[in-house]
Formats: structure tokens, C-alpha cells, sequence
């Protein structure tokens, strides 16, 4: 009943703090010191006033905005007579300065508490001054309530500007742990605030001149899409809106309340066509989009719901933004993978078949002048069975839709070492640790392709008779040691080594790091790659 | 015998080309594997044809070609490709190397090809003459962008993120974020990633 309905708890307040300082002073036989019958009168006429205020705005946020102010000013005027006409020291005027600032302070910011603070001081002061030198005045007391008027000022102006600070936020990771990440983030953001302002309907718009999005209604959800300008003044980002009685309120950038004909503002229209004839309209904005959140079939519309909306209005642009991040990374990776499956399949296959063609080119031309192909045609029969076992394994690979564990991997190393020894002609071994890891699909690619780009240069380039591939994981790194008796990648004793550039580019495409410790007779390729952050 | 150098960073061309050649009016004098390597040899070999493919590491075979283009008395030069991007293909089309080859063509009008060079002529695949003929109409249909703008996706194409954009063309973040809706508009592309990736048709001019 209370919540976000700071506009009945300041007239319940007015209310009740009327009706016990009429009954404290009923019985205190002291009270009134001055004009007792003009002050039963004000006091009276103050609780049927503050009744009728409350009455009049517990369900009508309207009327709330339109008499905020003037009632503020009321409740300063009684303020000022009741110390006037109570000012012995049992007087419990306290509590009504305190309605006055406790008041500014909810309702608007730390300036209309200071504003109301220094105006009730000095009427309380002026108040003082009038009664001074009667019998009941006494000059210490007032001095020492002047001294908790000004102390009780500054904490509640120091409230004001420190609720400006403490608004709702929500951040990255309380959207994690508070929404899925497969919803739609229109309708992640659409459910968030409808649950926040107990909405029974919502919409979220986005768009400039056209407006696309979702809307929210008994549970079921509809696309929606708005032509023209859903606020007219661009100015306003927010505001509480009642089609019906042509209202509207918004806030001043002084926090006051600014009171509107809806139908100025607003494309009443729109509204009507989803149904929304009295709700809330603030502003979204991410990065990319702006757009409107609209709520409506709100049980308790209040004032504080300009607050909230503004609340929401963000919160929706950083779950939208949210999700336009997410979406960005998963395209990127979908990307980077796309990219890295057509550059292996491009290396790989055409590369071979284009090879193929250019040898089959070649025997042709071969058995034309009489040539004998047939040595030709078994290599390439050899070369082709070998390609198919490649391209096999590498499509084994893509089908799985899980990540290996270390052991299943060097299994897979293993054998493709074995292939690899039997079509180089070389002594080719695997051997790795027995720690437990898990190996994403990418790197488990890149690594056969390591193996087989590292074998091929130490035999080719090294003419090496065996190699020995060491596998190691160690935190989010997994290296792989290849060493072999070849001759080395040094091209004589005074150059340095070149570097295998094959091997490097690969590597660096996995975002690893290779060194290379090389001389005649024991080349030793050291690469290590992450384990975490491999496109799967 | 005309003298051939070979630059191909793949073991099955290689091996390939050589039988290919052999019993031809060409001999296969080096082979290199890297952009590097190709640069090297051919200092070292003299070739008169270099069979030049264009995705090597260490240097792109259209780097060798730019930097042979430099040079005194360059060797005649024949792509070999298995397929270019528009931006390859207008680099390709800038340099005028004496022959263009597909791999994935019939493999006979490699000797072609080469023949037609070792006349002192010029040879494109004609499928390769037709995609670079694409890519030309592309690019000319292309929007046109303001220098910053170009610099802008430039930048995005390094895959800078906007603070450190925002940083290098001295502006703020904010701006940097209008730049880049107005360009998604011009461009009408959705996102970061495909601007990066489409850098260079839609600048259309390779980079």
C-alpha cells in the first residue's frame, strides 16, 4: 500500500500528526499560551484539511502533483502559527517541522529541503521574536531548539543530496544472476520492469519516426510497431500519463513536477491502440537505439513512479545493451570461426585437390609421349587415401559438440602421429602428461595441424629420422614440445635460426607463442597455446 | 630452358609442379615457401618466370610482386591462386603481373599461361578476369565516405575498439559512436564485425 506511495505517507503523516498535536494540546491545560480560540479553530480546520488533502490524493497522483506545493506552503503557514500561539516549552511544535522537510526531502531534492529548512528557521525565529518577553517564553530553550532545528536541517538536506546518489543500478552482473540469457533482452528488460512496477502491461519500443517492439499483456507477448513521434517534446524523457482525463506529469530538470495536457505531449493515439490510457512513458537509451517503455495497468500509480520509471528507463537500456553486447560476441566468434574453418578447408583440400589435378595434368601429358605413369598414379592413389583420412578426422572433429578431455586428444595425436610416420617414412611419438584438461574443438584442430605442418618441415627441411611431440598442460596453457634429430633450421653456424613460418602463422592465429632452440642434429620447437578464450 | 621459381607454401602444389614441369621447356631452378623466402631465391636464381602464390606466410605473393615491381629487370610473374578476395583482386589488377592462374582451373592452362608469358604476353584466367571485373563495378557503386569516415573503418578493420578510435582521431568515445551508425547506415551494414570484415569492398580499394 506503501510502496512507491511517498505522496500518502506524507498526507497520512500530515494527517496524524494534526489530529495528535489538536489532542496533546486538548489536554494540556498551558496550551494554547496565545489566542486559544483562533488556535483550536486553526487546528481544527488543519485536520479536516489534512483529511481532505489525503482523501483527495491517495489514489489520484494528479491531484498529488497539482497540490504538492500548495500544501507544502500550508503546512509552513500553520507551522509559523502554531509556534506563535504554543511557544511554551511544552509546546511539541517539533513535529511539525518536521513534516515540512521530511516532505521537500522525499518529495523533491536537497535544494527544496535547504529552501524549506532556512524559510522554517526563520519563521520559527520570527515566531520567537513576537512572543519574546511574555511569562512563558523562555530565552534558553529557545536558543537550544534553534540549535536542533538547524542540526535537524542539515541532516535531512544532507539526506536529499544523498538519495540522489543511492538509485537503483543495475549492473552486468546482476542482470547475470537475475535473467536468462536466451530471452529476447526487449522482453528480459519488458518483464523486469513490469515485475518492478507491478504492471499489469508494458511495451518497449525502439525506434526514431518508426517504433518496433514487443508488448506484454496477460502474460502473452505481441510485436508491436508504432508509426510517428510517441513524445512530442524530445526534451522529456519521462512521464505519467492519463489519456482519458488528457493529463500528464513529468519532472523539471529542478526536480519539480511539471504539469501537462497528455495530448500535447504524447501521441495519445499510439497509446490507445495498445491499450494504454493512464500509465508511465520513459525513455530507453543504449549505444545504438533509443526508444520508449511504456507501463500501464499500474494499481497504485503514484508520483514516486516518476522516479522508478527513470529507474527502469535505464535499466531497460543496459539490458538491451546488454544483449546487443552479447550478440556482438557471439557473431564475432561465429565469425572468427567461419573465417578459421574456411582458411583450414582452403589450406587443406583445395590446395590438395588442386595438386592432385596438376600431377593427374601431368601424367597425361606424361603417358602421351609414351612415359611410364604408373609409379605417378600410386603416389597420387597414396597421397589421396591419406588426404581422405585427414579430411575424416577433421570432420569428426566439427560433429562433436563437446569440448575433449587432454586424454581423448593426445589419443587422436597418437594416431594421427602413427599416419604421419608412416607417410613421412619417420619415427614419429606422442607423449603426454596425465593432468586433466578440457581442449576446445579449435585448439584440438589447430593442434593436428601443428603436428603435421611440424613433422613435414623437420623431415623435409631437417631430413629428420625421428620426432618426439611432448604434450603438457599447465593452468590455462597447453605446450607442445616438438623435437627431432634433424639438421636444424640454422642455414650455417653464424646465422640464426630461421623460423618455421608455417608453424608461426598458425600459431599465431591461435594466439600462442613459439620458440625455437635449433642446431645440427637437435631442433626443439616449443609452442604454447591457451587453453581458454579458443573459439569452440 | 626458361628458368622458374616456384613460390608456394604448399608441400602437394610443390611437389605437383614440379612433375608437371618436367619433360617441358621449363626448369624448376628454386622453391620457396614464404613471402621472404620468394624475394631471396629470386635474387639468388634469376628466374625468368616466378609461379608466384598469393597466400603465403611471411609476405603475400602480392607483397613479392609490389616489391619485384621495384626492381630492375624483374622476373615475369604468374599468379597462382586459389581464389582472391575483392581487394586481392583490385591489388592484383594494380600490379599487373603477366599471368593469372586459378588452381582450381583446368591445370593445362598453367603451360598455357606460361607460354603465353614466355612470349612477352599477358595471360588472365578468364574467371579471374571476370571477378576482377565485378569487383571494379563493386567498388564503383560504392557510397561515398568522407576521409574520416575511411579512416574510421580503417581502424575498425584493425579490430581497435572505439576508446582507443576515439584516442587516435582525437575525439571522444560518443562521437565515435555517431561516426559509426551513420556509416552502418551509409553502408547499410548491422554491425562492427561485418564492416571489418567487408572492409575493403566497401572501400572499394584494397587494404
Amino acid at each position: 500500500m506503501f510502496k512507491y506511495q511517498s505522496g500518502r505517507v506524507i498526507a497520512l503523516g500530515r494527517v496524524i500528526l494534526a489530529a495528535l498535536f489538536l489532542v496533546s494540546i486538548w489536554f494540556d491545560q498551558s496550551q494554547p499560551a496565545q489566542a486559544p480560540e483562533r488556535t483550536y479553530g486553526l487546528l481544527f480546520f488543519y485536520v479536516l484539511y489534512a483529511l481532505g488533502i489525503a482523501a483527495l490524493t491517495w489514489r489520484n497522483w494528479w491531484l498529488d502533483a497539482r497540490l504538492a506545493a500548495p500544501a507544502h506552503i500550508i503546512d509552513m503557514a500553520v507551522f509559523t502559527g502554531i509556534v506563535f500561539s504554543t511557544n511554551g516549552y511544552t509546546s511539541p511544535f517539533f513535529l511539525f517541522f518536521v513534516l515540512p522537510l521530511l516532505s521537500a526531502a522525499i518529495r523533491w531534492g536537497w535544494r527544496e529541503t535547504a529552501l524549506t529548512a532556512t524559510l522554517l528557521i526563520l519563521l520559527y525565529l520570527s515566531a520567537g521574536l513576537l512572543v519574546t518577553g511574555t511569562e512563558t517564553f523562555e530565552l534558553q530553550r529557545f536558543v537550544a531548539r534553534s540549535g536542533h532545528l538547524v542540526i535537524l536541517s542539515a541532516l535531512l538536506i544532507w539526506f536529499g543530496m544523498h538519495q540522489q546518489f543511492t538509485r537503483l543500478f543495475i549492473g552486468p552482473d546482476e542482470l547475470d544472476r537475475s535473467l536468462g540469457r536466451d530471452e529476447d533482452p526487449a522482453i528480459q528488460a519488458l518483464r523486469l520492469a513490469m515485475e518492478a512496477s507491478h504492471a499489469g502491461c508494458g511495451a518497449l519500443v525502439l525506434g526514431e519516426e518508426r517504433f518496433v517492439g514487443m508488448c506484454l499483456s496477460g502474460g502473452a507477448a505481441r510485436s508491436l510497431r508504432i508509426e510517428g513521434v510517441l513524445m512530442h517534446d524530445p526534451a522529456i524523457g519521462l512521464a505519467l500519463f492519463d489519456i482519458d482525463a488528457d493529463r500528464a506529469v513529468t519532472r523539471r530538470s529542478d526536480r519539480r513536477y511539471r504539469l501537462l495536457r497528455s495530448s500535447r505531449l504524447l501521441d495519445i493515439e499510439a497509446l490507445r491502440e495498445i491499450g494504454a490510457a493512464q500509465g508511465l512513458i520513459s525513455a530507453v537509451r543504449t549505444g545504438t537505439e533509443q526508444g520508449w517503455l511504456v507501463l500501464w495497468d499500474i494499481p497504485d500509480l503514484s508520483l514516486d513512479f516518476l522516479e522508478l520509471g527513470d529507474e527502469l528507463g535505464r535499466a531497460a537500456g543496459a539490458i538491451l545493451e546488454r544483449g546487443a553486447l552479447l550478440l556482438a560476441i557471439e557473431q564475432g566468434a561465429a565469425a572468427r570461426t567461419r573465417l578459421s574453418l574456411a582458411r583450414d578447408v582452403h589450406d587443406s583440400v583445395v590446395q590438395f585437390l588442386a595438386g592432385a589435378a596438376f600431377r593427374v595434368e601431368a601424367m597425361m601429358r606424361g603417358s602421351s609421349t609414351g612415359a611410364q605413369v604408373e609409379s605417378d598414379l600410386k603416389e597420387l592413389k597414396r597421397l589421396l587415401i591419406e588426404e581422405q583420412g585427414e579430411i575424416r578426422s577433421f570432420i569428426s572433429a566439427l560433429r562433436r559438440d563437446r569440448e575433449l578431455e587432454l586424454a581423448e586428444a593426445v589419443e587422436e595425436l597418437k594416431a594421427l602421429a602413427s599416419r604421419l610416420s608412416r607417410q613421412w617414412s619417420v619415427d614419429c611419438e606422442v607423449t603426454a602428461c596425465e593432468k586433466a584438461a578440457s581442449i576446445p574443438i579449435r585448439l584440438q584442430l589447430d593442434l593436428q595441424n601443428l603436428l603435421r605442418e611440424a613433422v613435414a618441415n623437420a623431415v623435409r627441411h631437417g631430413g629428420a629420422t625421428r620426432i618426439h611431440v611432448g604434450v603438457d598442460v599447465d593452468d590455462d596453457r597447453l605446450e607442445l614440445l616438438v623435437k627431432d634429430n634433424g639438421s636444424g633450421f640454422a642455414a650455417g653456424s653464424d646465422e640464426p635460426p630461421t623460423e618455421p613460418w608455417s608453424l608461426k602463422e598458425r600459431v599465431d592465429r591461435a594466439h600462442g607463442s613459439l620458440s625455437l632452440f635449433s642446431k645440427p642434429g637437435c631442433t626443439d620447437i616449443v609452442i604454447t597455446l591457451p587453453l581458454v578464450g579458443a573459439p569452440a | 630452358m626458361n628458368r622458374v621459381l616456384l613460390a608456394d607454401d604448399h608441400p602437394m602444389i610443390g611437389a605437383a609442379l614440379d612433375v608437371l614441369l618436367r619433360g617441358t621447356d621449363y626448369e624448376l631452378v628454386g622453391r620457396a615457401r614464404s613471402g621472404a623466402d620468394a624475394l631471396a631465391q629470386v635474387q639468388r636464381s634469376k628466374p625468368d618466370i616466378i609461379l608466384l602464390d598469393v597466400n603465403m606466410p611471411d609476405g603475400t605473393g602480392l607483397d613479392v610482386l609490389r616489391e619485384l615491381r621495384q626492381t630492375r629487370r624483374p622476373p615475369a610473374v604468374v599468379l597462382l591462386t586459389a581464389g582472391m578476395d575483392d581487394s586481392q583482386l583490385l591489388a592484383a589488377d594494380g600490379l599487373e603481373p603477366e599471368g593469372i592462374v586459378l588452381k582450381t582451373s583446368d591445370p593445362a592452362l598453367l603451360l598455357d599461361c606460361m607460354e603465353q608469358v614466355r612470349k612477352g604476353e599477358s595471360w588472365v584466367d578468364p574467371e579471374i578476369a571476370e571477378r576482377t571485373r565485378q569487383a571494379k563495378e563493386r567498388a564503383s557503386r560504392a557510397p561515398s565516405l568522407t576521409p574520416r569516415e575511411r579512416d574510421l573503418i580503417d581502424l575498425v578493420r584493425q579490430g581497435k575498439r572505439n576508446r582507443d578510435i576515439a584516442a587516435e582521431l582525437g575525439v571522444t568515445e560518443g562521437t565515435v559512436k555517431v561516426y559509426l551508425h551513420a556509416i552502418f547506415d551509409k553502408l547499410g551494414v548491422d554491425n562492427r564485425t561485418e564492416l571489418a570484415m567487408r572492409a575493403a569492398e566497401l572501400l572499394g580499394r584494397p587494404v
